[in-house]
């Protein structure tokens, strides 16, 4: 573990000096996002400019909810979006090979070895959004439940890894990487929608077999109603059971790997 | 003991043909003929320690395919194989850290950092001890001429300089076993030759077993004693240089100079010689002749004309090889 912490780090001190070398591109992201960010608290603004609520929350709450949603986001974007990006590149002109030839984790090394500098900026804007949204909060909450609420928070950017890079995965068995990124972020907008709007067989499947309403609804929902037992448990089921499933559909997909000829 | 076995190794590929055109492109979409692609056929040989194999074969004999399933990159669909005791498919960290790859093609280094930089990377994934990696590093920038490059960005690196750091970081962690897959692929001649020397030098330092797949054919002459000739994905030959002569060339070159200031009427032509004649002048003829056929060859040319002087030579092994590439096949009998 320590070594995979001390690797890590090299990772970032190398991605930060690499980010640094192309000045514009770093200040291109960080605009980019924060046009992002401005779009999303606009979308809800609007919405609630027509109704007083909605799937059960009131502006203040979907705020936080929404700020949620960007902690996820930023963190995502910071450590491993860079990552999914280039690995169906990577699979597709058949440039795994010294990955796999190196003794560390193929899974770890390909999906944490680019750490997006230019994109931490945006975590530390989107801690101060959420800082913001909490303050502005209707009921009042305690420090034990923004505890677990970031925990939970936490847990929905790893879900939200485990789904991005299982929709990418099959590039191993398709060799065209079109369209699968782009498959992806559409499902992936059921994560910034509260899961009180769906109803029937797709509410089940999201919190379950494409668990997307448990990256950020879910534990806004617990932070506004209180640790509910079973939503916890629901969490506590899926996360571990998602990675493991990840490891599985890893694991098969580099059976399938052909690389490409020289 | 061997280092490397590998035994019946076979690797198919499934793609698809496709005719050109638009209404072909449409017609894919609902059905698409499979064709299976056998890209290496049953790979049997062993590889000791220090030797150094040469892998040759035209492209798309399966040479690439070959080494990456002995680096474990790639599953065989059949047989199997042992590199240091190891399965290479199951990819255990403890073989990752013994065996090492480099491929002229493809770059392993990070593009925009400084070569020092990427060894530290390297120091770190495979836990090498701070002294040991001072050493390695002092000795392969000495072996490799390398000096203040190690501090310029890969990128502005020459092609040549790039392939150097790539050698570094292939040998950093003193692997036991190393593929070379074209290390010396669009090097000037002078490039081409330090690589040489310095694989000599460190095979000859640290006993390592080296499989080069190469194009160049001074790379195979001068690197390998051993090599495995492939084709249509099979090894058709395993065995060393000068036999692949014996094998696959049936003719030797003989030479013979005349004695000077004979009378023309006495020399040659060509309608009277013992063999394929390649040159003939006043002062000597070039033949080719059949292997088993040398010896009566040379006993007719010094009996019938005025020759001071014969020599026997093989055909350039060069030659022979890029023959049997040029031909696209070896004879059934030969396999």
């Amino acid at each position: 573990m320590g070594r995979y912490l001390r690797l890590y780090l090299k990772f970032v001190r190398f991605s930060f000096s690499k980010a640094m070398e192309f000045r514009l591109d770093f200040f291109f992201r960080v605009v980019m996002d924060f046009f992002f960010y401005g779009t999303q608290l606009a979308f809800f603004a609007v919405l609630y400019g027509q109704t007083q609520e909605l799937g059960g929350w009131d502006r203040s709450q979907a705020f936080v909810f929404i700020a949620g949603f960007f902690l996820v986001d930023a963190i995502h974007m910071t450590l491993f979006a860079n990552n999914m990006w280039m690995l169906p590149i990577l699979v597709n002109k058949g440039d795994l090979d010294y990955y796999l030839m190196r003794p560390v984790s193929s899974l770890f090394f390909l999906s944490l070895r680019e750490f997006a500098a230019n994109s931490f900026l945006n975590l530390v804007l989107a801690v101060g959004i959420f800082a913001w949204s909490l303050t502005q909060l209707s009921s009042p909450i305690d420090l034990g439940g923004v505890t677990l609420y970031l925990a939970l928070i936490l847990n929905g950017a790893l879900l939200y890894f485990v789904l991005h890079i299982c929709f990418l995965i099959p590039v191993f068995w398709l060799q065209s990487a079109r369209g699968l990124g782009e498959i992806f972020f559409s499902a992936a907008k059921y994560s910034e929608r509260p899961e009180r709007i769906f109803s029937g067989y797709l509410r089940r499947a999201l919190v379950s077999v494409l668990p997307f309403s448990l990256v950020a609804s879910r534990p806004a929902q617990i932070l506004f109603e209180g640790a509910d037992s079973s939503a916890l448990v629901n969490i506590a089921i899926v996360t571990p059971l998602a990675f493991g499933f990840l490891l599985w559909f890893w694991n098969r997909a580099l059976r399938s790997y052909s690389s490409a000829s020289s | 003991m061997a280092i490397i076995h590998a035994e019946k190794l076979s690797r198919t590929f499934t793609v698809h043909e496709k005719q050109p055109g638009f209404l072909a492109s449409v017609r894919s979409l609902i059905y698409r003929k499979k064709i299976i692609k056998q890209a290496v056929i049953e790979a049997s040989f062993d590889i000791d320690e220090g030797e150094i194999v040469g892998l040759v074969g035209a492209n798309g004999a399966g040479k690439t395919t070959l080494v990456k399933m002995l680096a474990g990159i790639v599953h065989p669909t059949a047989g199997t194989a042992e590199v240091l005791g190891h399965q290479p498919w199951k990819r255990s960290n403890e073989l990752r850290r013994r065996i090492a790859l480099i491929m002229g093609q493809k770059a392993s280094l990070w593009w925009d950092l400084p070569a020092a930089d990427c060894f530290l990377l390297l120091k770190e994934i495979y836990q090498i001890e701070d002294s040991d990696y001072s050493q390695r590093l002092d000795y392969l920038c000495q072996a490799l001429g390398i000096g203040d490059e190690l501090h310029v960005q890969i990128r502005r690196l020459s092609l040549g300089e790039r392939m150097k750091m790539e050698l570094i970081s292939t040998l950093l962690h003193a692997p036991k076993v190393v593929f070379l897959d074209e290390p010396t692929i669009g090097l000037d001649l002078t490039a081409q030759r330090a690589i040489r020397e310095f694989l000599l030098q460190y095979r000859e330092d640290h006993k390592p077993a080296m499989i080069l797949t190469s194009h160049y054919m001074d790379d195979i002459e001068e690197l390998c004693e051993r090599i495995l000739l492939m084709q249509k994905g099979r090894i058709v030959f395993d065995g060393a240089l000068e036999q692949v002569m014996e094998t696959y060339s049936p003719n030797k070159i003989l030479t013979a100079h005349f004695q000077s200031g004979v009378d023309p009427e006495r020399l040659p032509t060509a309608e009277t010689l013992p063999g394929q004649v390649l040159a003939l002048d006043a002062d000597h003829v070039r033949l080719q002749v059949p292997r088993d056929g040398v010896t009566s060859s040379a006993q007719q040319l010094l009996v019938s004309f005025p020759i001071a002087d014969i020599t026997i030579e093989e055909v350039e092994i060069g030659s022979v090889i890029e023959q049997i590439f040029r031909d696209g096949h070896v004879k059934d009998a030969d396999r």
